[in-house]
This record gives structure tokens, C-alpha cells and sequence, in this order.
């Protein structure tokens, strides 16, 4: 599973009750009682709880996949928002917005692109959450460059006193403007196309 | 230093026009090629006429380009756009390459651009989409009816259990138990 697909509702309403598929980090950050935020013991039958959980993990993501494809299917997601990854920026983007890139890019104007490296993409119920990317495929961005420009003079000034040391340097780098066009799921979620691929090996 | 730039105009990046919204429309209206025939300076320029002029027009069907001849002035580039703006470059002394350049930065942006300080890098109608953040969300609804101050709340979420709470426990569970077992246990050992 290489996202998390939870309801806001469905956590606001179930959150008491499900403190094993919390992460250590929200246990530790909720205001519920201290009894069961303490990690407690590992005890002999560890195993076969752990087993147990992972089980019941699994079928509540299905479940949850299941409503979020049900959503996407009636067209009652409303507006999806994404977070992309473009030009070592992360910008939060949806539909109609404007993102600036800074310095050299070779794309030119009019050019359609499709923002690829989408590391989280939401809508008002769901979210689906990449570790780090969302797998390729699932979200389609899809944006037009609107502008290739120069940015204002900036002055680089530096001056070292009493050395008789001045400089004054006058430069102006390129901008490259970006509308994007829509943001869109590809094709249902599916809770377990992830979990049996191998996680990926690093080479260097 | 120059302080230039503390009187600059400042904005946000916005697009004329919601363009590229549906498709996108160059906003170069005609670019003006003014030149010596005779100048030294307006070599580069001449070279550009000569070598690329043709070939950037028919590349470029929307924009209008015309070509100036003018005794003995420096070379000059003027673009107009579509939403009133007029840039003008001097071109003295400069290469066929230096206004290549020159004239595709003019194609290429929406206005003239020297003028304005960016605040952001990016623009939205759309703030947010699942809402704002609180300091609610996502908590169980217990915490809201919380009441403060309260020792429950106040204890660290992890701190294990102390030795002197294990022994009351202990001596608890001993008293559930009932005396009469423990003792019962005691003497069987």
C-alpha cells in the first residue's frame, strides 16, 4: 500500500476507537486518554496481534479505496488539488492556478506539459498520499507555459570599508510562467498494486 | 547602493486573459526592427534581417513584423503587446546572436516585465480545498469538551509506569484476589 486513503469524516468519527492503525507520531500528538496512547509492553502473543492488525489495516484500506473510487465514479469529488514536484520546488497546485519557475528551463511558450512527480493529490474527502511519489499513472497534470521572461533588475552590490573595494553587479534571471490546465485520477485506486511489488532497490 | 528597487511596482503573477486556460495566444502584436544600412553599430542587426528575419516571421504568423531603415541611428527593437505594453531595446553594438536572444525574450513574455517585483511564485483562486487548517482537526471529540487545567491532559503521553504504581497495582490485585487465597496459595508453596 503506498498510500494512505482516509476520510476526514471517517477519522474524525472513528478516531477513539482505532489507535493501532495510527502512526506513533499522531498517537503521541492526540489528546485521547493515556491509557491506550502508551505503547505498551510486547507481550508473548505480539505476534498474532500484529498479524490480526495487519489484517484488519488491510480490509479497511480496501474499504476505504472502495469509497473513494465509488466518488470518482459518480463525479462527486469535487476539485482535486495536487502537490507536484517541478524544478526542486514543491508547489500546491489545482486547476487553473499559476506557478512560476525560476531560472534556465528549456520548455518554450504554448508548450503542453504533463507534471509527472506528484507527490500527494487530494480532493474535499480524500487524499491520496505518495512515499515519496504517487505511483505513475494514477493523477495526470497536465499544464501550458504561459510566459518565458526576465525578472526585474536585481543590484549586487558589496563594498568592504576602508579597502577601497566596491562592487555593483546588475543581473536578471529567467522566469518561466506555468498555467495549469487540470488534475485528474487516470484510473481507479487500488489498495494492493502496491503492496506486492518489491519495494524499489536504490544503485548507486 | 542603488535603492531602485525599494520604489518598484510590486505584484503577484498573473496571466492576461485567462490565457492557456483553453488554448494559448502569443501576446507579441508586432515587433519594430529600426536600423542604420551604413552604421557600424547596426551590424548584428543588419546580420539578423538578413539571416533569420524571414525565417522568424513565418515561424511566427500572428506577430507583425516591420523592418525601419534610418540614417545613421542607433538600432533599435520595440515590441507592442496585446495589452498596450511597448518595450523598447537598444541594440547598439550588438551581435547577430545577442538579438536573437533579444527577440525571442520579446516573443516570449506577456508584457513588458522590467517593471514589476514578484511577491509570489505562484497564484491561485482556489485556496484551499479540504478548508483551513484548525487546531481541531483531526482530534478525537473528546479533547473538545476538555477543561483545563486537568491532570489527565497535563501528563506526558509516554511516560511508563513508575515502580511505586506497580507495586499498588500489585498489592491491588492481591486484594481482589482475597486474603484468604493469597493465603491459601502461601501455604500450598
Amino acid at each position: 500500500m503506498s498510500f494512505l486513503a482516509q476520510t476526514v469524516r471517517q477519522v474524525l468519527r472513528q478516531a477513539p476507537t482505532r489507535s493501532s492503525a495510527l502512526t506513533g507520531a499522531m498517537r503521541s500528538l492526540s489528546l485521547a486518554p493515556a491509557l491506550w496512547q502508551q505503547n505498551k509492553p510486547a507481550t508473548a502473543d505480539a505476534a498474532i496481534d500484529v498479524a490480526a492488525i495487519a489484517k484488519d489495516q488491510q480490509k479497511e484500506c480496501q474499504s476505504i479505496c472502495e469509497r473513494v473510487n465509488q466518488q470518482v465514479a459518480k463525479m462527486e469529488q469535487g476539485r482535486l488539488f495536487a502537490v507536484v514536484h517541478l524544478c526542486g520546488k514543491q508547489f500546491k497546485i489545482t486547476a487553473g492556478d499559476i506557478i512560476l519557475v525560476e531560472g534556465y528551463w528549456p520548455p518554450t511558450i504554448g508548450d503542453e506539459i504533463s507534471l509527472d512527480k506528484v507527490l500527494l493529490a487530494g480532493a474535499r474527502d480524500f487524499t491520496l498520499i505518495g512515499r515519496p511519489i504517487l505511483e505513475s499513472g494514477l493523477v495526470t497534470v497536465k499544464a501550458t507555459v504561459v510566459e518565458k521572461t526576465l525578472t526585474h533588475t536585481k543590484t549586487h552590490f558589496r563594498k568592504k570599508r576602508r579597502k577601497q573595494y566596491m562592487r555593483i553587479n546588475f543581473q536578471r534571471s529567467p522566469n518561466t510562467m506555468i498555467r495549469i490546465n487540470s488534475i485528474e485520477l487516470a484510473r481507479p485506486v487500488d489498495a494492493s498494486s502496491e503492496a506486492e511489488k518489491e519495494p524499489s532497490r536504490r544503485l548507486f | 547602493m542603488s535603492n531602485s528597487h525599494l520604489f518598484l511596482k510590486s505584484g503577484f503573477p498573473r496571466a492576461p486573459l485567462q490565457n492557456g486556460l483553453g488554448r494559448y495566444v502569443c501576446q507579441l502584436q508586432r515587433i519594430t526592427l529600426k536600423f542604420c544600412k551604413n552604421n557600424g553599430s547596426s551590424k548584428g542587426m543588419r546580420d539578423f534581417i538578413e539571416n533569420h528575419l524571414v525565417d522568424f516571421a513565418k515561424e511566427n504568423p500572428g506577430i507583425v513584423v516591420y523592418v525601419k531603415p534610418r540614417r545613421h541611428r542607433t538600432p533599435v527593437l520595440v515590441g507592442e503587446y496585446l495589452n498596450g505594453d511597448r518595450e523598447w531595446l537598444s541594440c547598439r553594438n550588438s551581435t547577430q546572436e545577442e538579438i536573437t536572444k533579444w527577440v525571442d525574450l520579446l516573443r516570449t513574455q506577456n508584457g513588458s516585465s522590467s517593471s514589476l517585483r514578484l511577491r509570489k511564485m505562484w497564484h491561485t483562486d482556489v485556496p484551499s480545498i479540504q478548508g483551513p487548517w484548525t487546531p481541531f482537526l483531526l482530534r478525537s471529540p473528546e479533547a473538545h469538551g476538555q477543561e483545563y487545567p486537568s491532570v489527565e491532559a497535563s501528563k506526558p503521553l509516554d511516560a511508563p509506569q513508575t515502580a511505586t504504581e506497580k507495586l499498588i497495582e500489585l498489592f491491588r490485585q492481591q486484594k481482589q484476589l482475597g486474603d484468604e487465597d493469597v493465603l491459601s496459595q502461601k501455604r500450598a508453596e
